[in-house]
């Protein structure tokens, strides 16, 4: 039987530079006030840039994942039988930083008590440490997750780069409405470390001003910064038959491709453009319904212009009076992370009413006409949000919030 | 889903596989785009698509492509510099962006590490892409290098909905 209502959202955890909990995320971000600090996590020694947003408690990525799984679901009053019926999306890059460290990994016992499955020491991921010791890999990470989250469904793992975790949002809210599956554990983490910041830092990526500016006059790049998510996804009539009080809907969810070149945005932004046609179309939801654009924008000038673009060609004449801000200048890009992030600070804002600031600003480009959240939180004026995500390969993603 | 196209990497007759401008060291973005020529070269003529033709890029690998991520990581623990060419060619979207510019494939992008039969939950993402509407056709490319450095093998196949060939 096909869903005919909006999948809902149940339960939510992030973890990032502001702190630990969707409470730590959402002051930071309506704060304002950007998390970067010279990395301590390892050696940034011949690096052009040496800055991220990272927090210095943080665990190794496959303990983190669990943990926000675990307060997800606690979050969505899931017991040990709604566990056992979710599905599991993964979106993380994967490689051997992302699997079980034995040397930090905790006990392995299952939340609920269920059967232990310590993966770490298990040979399902015995070439965590070689290289390039992908045997295993995120399938296995997924696994584990499953197994110690109590959680009985399909898994899939998404590595979709920068559109992970998006696309498996859009793919999970698309098997709810089709009546495919009553609920999905979304999951996506990313934790800055070595590869991937050296990557970035010889792509010429990074802002070498230590500042993150999107649609900013003067803006240099994007930093990075650690992101960890969980969120619950349902079906209405799964989350009415347990009683449990949803805390926003996936209104609406749309991917496109630019078809324009291997990592750069197609300038007139029409790939993104059409995620959003999409995810308004998916929602049945004029233009004007959305109150807030949670933007993408990096930081980097001729993205942030395509996205502004894409707005533009998407919105119309709207695009110039939606308030928008991207919350990257203050929390960093958590690479596959950040969709599942950014959708958290989303829904965050939108049942707290106010829309986070987008750091940074040094004065407006007047190739973003946008109407840009600069100097402190306003509040939402409408109860749609949107939340957009791109990456390399022209690939887009729209999801659209509504409130419960 | 229909199969309106099929090819594979290598095939009969096959030698090394050519190098595409922008990725190095490792033969996995080659090999993708030679067998997604094939295939796509079976079903159209030339490059590109008419624009609005919605075909997704569904790229499946488990491995990814290990020759660069080991590269990076021996380079990186060694306190090198990676080379900038690395920065994109460290996610799967790249190639398969690659692939969509070359073609004019303006359908989503997806990539996927599987967790089961790798065809089938290719072919399960493609379904869905059509199902719910964002795509009206797909390119699954599946993919997997071998850790001993082996050449990577892969299959295209471009689906639609239907039955049968």
């Amino acid at each position: 039987m096909a869903e005919r209502e909006h999948p809902r959202i149940t339960g939510v955890h992030a973890l990032s530079a502001l702190g630990r909990g969707g409470d730590a995320l959402l002051a930071g971000v309506l704060a304002g006030t950007p998390a970067f600090a010279p990395v301590r996590r390892f050696d940034t020694a011949g690096r052009r840039v040496a800055v991220a947003a990272t927090l210095p408690e943080a665990g190794a990525l496959a303990e983190e994942l669990a943990d926000a799984i675990d307060a997800a679901c606690r979050a969505a009053g899931l017991d040990r039988a709604g566990r056992a019926d979710s599905a599991l999306f993964l979106a993380t890059h994967g490689g051997p930083r992302s699997l079980p460290d034995p040397a930090v990994a905790g006990p392995d016992a299952p939340p609920d008590g269920g059967p232990s499955d310590r993966v770490a020491g298990g040979p399902a991921v015995s070439g965590a440490g070689a290289s390039p010791g992908v045997d295993g890999g995120p399938p296995a990470l997924a696994g584990h997750l499953s197994r110690r989250g109590g959680l009985g469904g399909r898994t899939r793992v998404y590595t979709t780069a920068c559109v992970s975790a998006s696309t498996a949002v859009a793919d999970a809210a698309a098997l709810i409405a089709r009546g495919d599956l009553d609920r999905v554990v979304v999951a996506a983490g990313y934790l800055v470390e070595p590869d991937q910041y050296a990557l970035f830092d010889a792509g010429r990526a990074f802002a070498a001003d230590g500042a993150v500016r999107p649609f900013s006059a003067g803006r240099q790049g994007l930093l990075l910064g650690d992101g960890v998510a969980a969120v619950v996804l349902e079906s209405a009539a799964a989350v009415r038959h347990r009683g449990a009080t949803p805390v926003a809907t996936v209104a609406g969810w749309g991917r496109a491709g630019d078809a324009y070149h291997p990592c750069q945005p197609d300038p007139r932004g029409r790939g993104l453009a059409r995620a959003v046609a999409a995810a308004l179309g998916r929602a049945g939801l004029p233009a004007e319904a959305v109150g807030y654009v949670n933007a993408n924008a990096t930081g980097t000038p001729y993205s942030d212009a395509s996205e502004a673009a894409a707005l533009r060609l998407a919105l119309g004449d709207l695009a110039g009076r939606v308030p928008v801000s991207s919350t990257k200048s203050v929390h960093g890009h958590a690479l596959e992370a950040s969709g599942l992030l950014e959708l958290v600070v989303t829904v965050l804002a939108l049942r707290h009413g106010k829309l986070p600031v987008n750091a940074g600003w040094l004065g407006p480009d007047e190739s973003c006409p946008l109407d840009v959240i600069t100097q402190a939180p306003r509040p939402l004026a409408t109860a749609h949000a949107l939340t957009l995500n791109a990456a390399f390969g022209g690939a887009n993603t729209a999801l659209l919030v509504g409130a419960p | 889903m229909r199969v309106v196209a099929e090819g594979r990497w290598p095939e009969a007759g096959d030698g090394g596989v050519p190098g595409v401008a922008g990725f190095v060291h490792s033969d996995f973005a080659p090999v993708v785009v030679a067998v997604a020529d094939r295939c796509l070269g079976r079903a159209h003529a030339v490059p590109p698509l008419p624009a609005g033709n919605r075909t997704a890029v569904v790229l499946v690998s488990a491995s990814g492509d290990r020759a660069s991520a080991g590269h990076v990581r021996a380079t990186v623990a060694a306190g090198g510099r990676v080379g900038p060419l690395f920065f994109f060619q460290s996610v799967p979207n790249s190639v398969a962006g690659h692939v969509a510019a070359r073609w004019g494939l303006d359908g989503p992008v997806v990539c996927l590490s599987p967790t089961g039969e790798p065809r089938a939950e290719g072919t399960a993402e493609a379904e869905l892409l059509l199902h719910d509407g964002d795509a009206d056709q797909a390119l699954l490319v599946l993919i997997e290098q071998a850790p001993d450095g082996t050449p990577s093998e892969a299959v295209a196949v471009l689906l639609e909905e239907g039955t049968g060939q």
